[in-house]
């Protein structure tokens, strides 16, 4: 569908009272988020030529599907119109198979969704309402040979990230050496003063990242955020394949798409390899409980590892640092915790006292080397936006190499030159407080009128340390179905990594999440997002890591 | 009818074996075997009840409050439809009793209100059940509500409990076919059973009021004999155990006794106390269990037959509520003082 008025990119908060998906951060009751995608505040003015003629349609070519993305980078179709070559045999099947059909496959992929339980949890004045899972049966498909280049990059990128934990909890050499300030570390809320000299197996505290990237209009991919706590959504992953399997199964005969299945092995495989003890190790899934937002996945998870979803009601840690589980048989005892609970919340003993969803006890189990905490508390410290800004410099420092994947060129004001550049270039550019968690304060330039842009240079100058600016992106897009018709709508994408001390896995491909109102960059499902199922397949075509320099401009500023 | 054996006394439970049990997850399986029993048991029940109603003269007909009582809800509905009901006629209407039964508000007992609670058990127990018995069981629930409107007719209505039927025993075969026979599948069983055996005496219960007992030659006393046969799915079985003409003593022996038929109070005993062999600190359980077992056994049919059956069946049910007490006392809110932590001896 051709656009025929101004695009404007829609600038909708990540409402922490009402986030269900993918929110990390459950102690955050925030207006804004402004690190994720969907609440990343960017608009985006298109003009767009009502009179200018369609351009790349074939006149001999059926009318449906007509689509075209620009000004956007398109996953799936490129600026002639025609499909990129990995998406041909799909683009020819869906077109093939007229909005009739596609329709009804998109009814029995909602039917089975419901029926198989697929939800997640909308809190709307205090009430749970379960919702099925929003998905769009168009899936993404991304070449092989680009992927590879994507998980060298996420698995370069969380081997930094925990090094730099580790080295924030001993002996601060990034401070020392002058790659961070020291109050990056130990001025962040996020350094846990109780997690300084511990060393968990391997030196590994972030076990399991969930990573939200995105394209730019050329096709360029940037990490936007390393989510390090408890990120959510690869259940969604894996049952959207399952789906797809169902309501597109002709398509696995022409494509050889990459099975996301392995990640449970995996996932089990690098929480036994944390365990403390010397036998087969009891896991357990910790979860806040049925009524938090991300329960269909704890359970989900626990269901396909065969392991218990305990509560911390369930748990209890006696004299001896241990932690058992009561079960019918009485106490027995657990080696490793999948916790899906928020840090602050773990161990009302350290944390807040008040917090019902604990287990007394928990971190001086942990501390004493008895159980295991995937991902270890204070993990949470490379998981912010000023740590964001260093992580190419993390990079470089810590394994002497050049960063694979991209980061957002982050201005930080405290710097003369980047300070002035961001005065200069304010209407272009989105600007952040550095120490702030949420979107308090941000400022969108594009947006801000003369008195806002006024009042924002002048803070910057009052306190260049509190600030940083970003270049405002315009996400690339993917086909999707539109009531009925086949619109271009804006994607990000959420890959899952896992890292123990016996190696490191990538989920081959991700959640792709996308904003399904027009021009909206909003992809929470809460928000009206939806999901699309991700196929990384041996095919050829467009690979912006051969065109894109690599780390030139990630942080160079 | 069996006595029960001599072996239950020694558990054959084995210890360790890689997998734990939540307390919390055997009650909620638990709980998820009755509510799904429970729902079933009252489809049938409400289904031959229509069927049998229909077979009455018109005025000979026993109305529809039995159905109440044999599902333990006189008192609520009475709380809910009285005020409504027109003072000509003292009997409760078809409509609100069966609107009651299946998805009355304020009935924590409905068809729909223990599909609800099945599914939340489910939901809970996710880890330890098999992924397609959770699923048919959310897809029935969401069945049972989309198709709510239809009960209002009785072609609908029978539609709508024949689902619940089916898909109850399509839930119990996934499980049957599919779950590993640890202790989750254990606790499951053993609430299913307590359940079956709970309705079967309140329906022996309810009816013995509008039974004709040996010796009176009522042409609809095999009518009802039938119908308590039938809303218990024990008719074809009965059938071929005992050809004889369905009459009290019979049938009574029958559904108390027989070790064979699985909702037979005798059987579900037997397959409980199977259940529990392979339980841990089963001893006090077993012990109930066996208790209601015999008094079980050891009633004599012709007797009651002729009087003081309700008092019989009530010590029956007191039996049951103590075995439930017991295994909620031992599992699900144990008191671990005293208990050795299973594994930190290793």
């Amino acid at each position: 569908m051709r656009p025929t008025a101004v695009v404007r990119a829609s600038v909708v908060g990540d409402d922490g009272k009402t986030a269900s998906f993918g929110h990390s951060r459950s102690g955050n009751t925030l207006a804004t988020h402004p690190t994720h995608p969907w609440g990343t505040l960017v608009d985006v003015d298109v003009p767009v030529d009502p009179d200018a003629p369609p351009t790349g349609v074939d006149p001999g070519a059926p009318a449906w599907p007509s689509y075209d993305p620009a000004p956007f980078f398109d996953e799936l179709v490129g600026p002639t119109g025609q499909p990129r070559p990995s998406a041909e045999e799909l683009w020819t099947h869906l077109a093939g198979l007229g909005p009739t059909a596609l329709a009804e496959r998109q009814l029995a992929a909602d039917r089975e969704i419901r029926a198989i339980g697929v939800t997640f949890t909308v809190y709307n004045e205090g009430v749970g309402v379960d919702r099925p899972w929003p998905f769009d049966i168009i899936p993404r498909i991304i070449p092989r040979d680009q992927w590879k280049v994507i998980e060298a990059g996420l698995v370069q990128r969380l081997s930094a990230l925990n090094l730099f934990i580790d080295d924030c909890y001993h002996d601060q050499r990034a401070v020392s050496e002058g790659v961070v300030p020291a109050d990056l570390v130990t001025g962040s809320p996020n350094f846990r003063r109780e997690c300084v000299g511990v060393d968990p197996p391997g030196g590994i505290w972030a076990h399991i990242c969930g990573s939200d990237l995105i394209r730019d209009d050329e096709g360029f991919w940037y990490v936007l955020e390393d989510n390090l706590r408890v990120p959510s959504g690869v259940s969604y992953l894996l049952e959207n394949r399952m789906v797809t399997k169902h309501i597109f199964p002709e398509m696995f005969r022409h494509y050889s798409i990459e099975p996301v299945d392995p990640y449970v092995g995996r996932l089990a495989g690098t929480l036994a390899s944390v365990s403390p003890s010397t036998g087969d190790p009891t896991i357990v899934v910790l979860t806040p409980g049925i009524h938090n937002s991300a329960y269909f996945e704890h359970a989900f998870l626990a269901q396909q590892l065969g392991v218990e979803l305990v509560e911390g009601s369930d748990l209890v840690v006696l004299d001896d640092d241990c932690v058992y589980a009561r079960t019918i048989d009485g106490l027995e005892q657990v080696d490793v915790i999948y916790r899906r609970v928020d840090d602050v919340y773990l161990d009302p003993e350290v944390f807040r006292a008040n917090s019902l969803l604990g287990v007394p006890g928990l971190m001086r189990s942990w501390k004493a080397g008895r159980v295991a905490l995937v991902n270890a508390p204070g993990a949470g410290i490379a998981d912010d936006k000023k740590v964001y800004s260093y992580v190419p410099d993390i990079i470089r420092f810590y394994l002497d190499e050049e960063p694979v994947l991209w980061t957002i060129p982050t201005y930080r004001c405290s710097d003369p030159d980047s300070r002035a550049h961001v005065l200069a270039n304010l209407p272009e550019l989105v600007v952040k407080p550095a120490n702030e968690s949420g979107g308090y304060g941000v400022l969108v330039g594009s947006q801000a009128s003369a008195d806002e842009l006024a009042t924002a240079a002048k803070e910057i100058g009052d306190d260049p340390n509190r600030w940083v600016a970003q270049p405002i992106i315009k996400l690339s897009t993917a086909p999707t179905l539109c009531d009925n018709v086949i619109a271009p709508r804006h994607v990000d994408l959420r890959p899952f990594t896992l890292m123990g001390p016996d190696g490191a896995y990538v989920t081959r491909g991700g959640l792709t999440r996308v904003a399904r109102r027009e021009g909206s960059l909003v992809v929470n499902s809460s928000q009206g997002g939806g999901s699309k199922d991700t196929w990384v397949v041996d095919a050829e075509g467009f690979n912006p890591f051969e065109e894109q320099p690599r780390a030139d401009g990630a942080n160079g500023l | 009818m069996t006595e029960p054996e001599d072996q239950d006394e020694v558990p054959e439970h084995e210890e360790g074996g890689g997998t734990m049990l939540l307390a919390r997850m055997a009650e909620a399986v638990y709980w998820a075997g009755r509510h799904l029993e429970r729902a079933e048991g009252t489809a049938r029940i409400v289904q031959v009840h229509t069927d049998a109603h229909v077979d009455m003269p018109v005025g000979e007909d026993v109305g529809w409050e039995p159905l109440l009582a044999i599902a333990g809800v006189d008192s609520e509905f009475a709380e809910r439809y009285h005020a409504a009901e027109d003072p000509d006629d003292v009997r409760a209407a078809e409509k609100d009793v069966i609107e009651f039964l299946l998805h009355g508000e304020g009935n924590d007992s409905s068809i729909l209100a223990s599909l609800t609670a099945a599914r939340e058990n489910l939901r809970t127990a996710r880890p330890v059940v098999p992924r397609e018995a959770w699923e048919a069981c959310n897809n029935l629930w969401l069945n049972c509500n989309d198709h709510l409107v239809e009960t209002h007719s009785r072609e609908g209505r029978v539609q709508w409990l024949r689902r619940v039927i089916t898909g109850c025993q399509c839930i119990h075969g996934i499980l049957l076919g599919t779950m590993s026979r640890d202790e989750a599948m254990s606790f499951l069983v053993l609430g299913q059973n307590i359940e079956r055996a709970d309705l079967t005496t309140r329906v022996l219960d309810v009816r013995s009021d509008s039974l004709h007992l040996p010796g009176a030659d009522d042409p609809y006393d095999v009518v009802h004999w039938m119908a308590v046969l039938r809303s218990l799915a024990a008719y074809q079985p009965f059938r071929r155990a005992m050809p004889a003409r369905p009459q009290g003593g019979s049938t009574l022996r029958f559904l108390l006794q027989d070790d064979r038929f699985p909702r037979a109070v005798g059987a579900c005993l037997t397959e409980a106390r199977a259940q529990l062999k392979s339980l841990p600190h089963a001893e006090r359980t077993m012990e109930a269990c066996q208790n209601a077992s015999m008094v079980v056994a050891s009633a004599s049919v012709a007797r009651l037959a002729v009087g003081g059956l309700r008092e019989f069946l009530e010590d029956v049910q007191l039996a049951l509520v103590e075995i439930h007490e017991r295994v909620d006392d031992t599992y699900f809110r144990p008191n671990f003082v005293g208990w050795e932590p299973a594994a930190a001896t290793r």
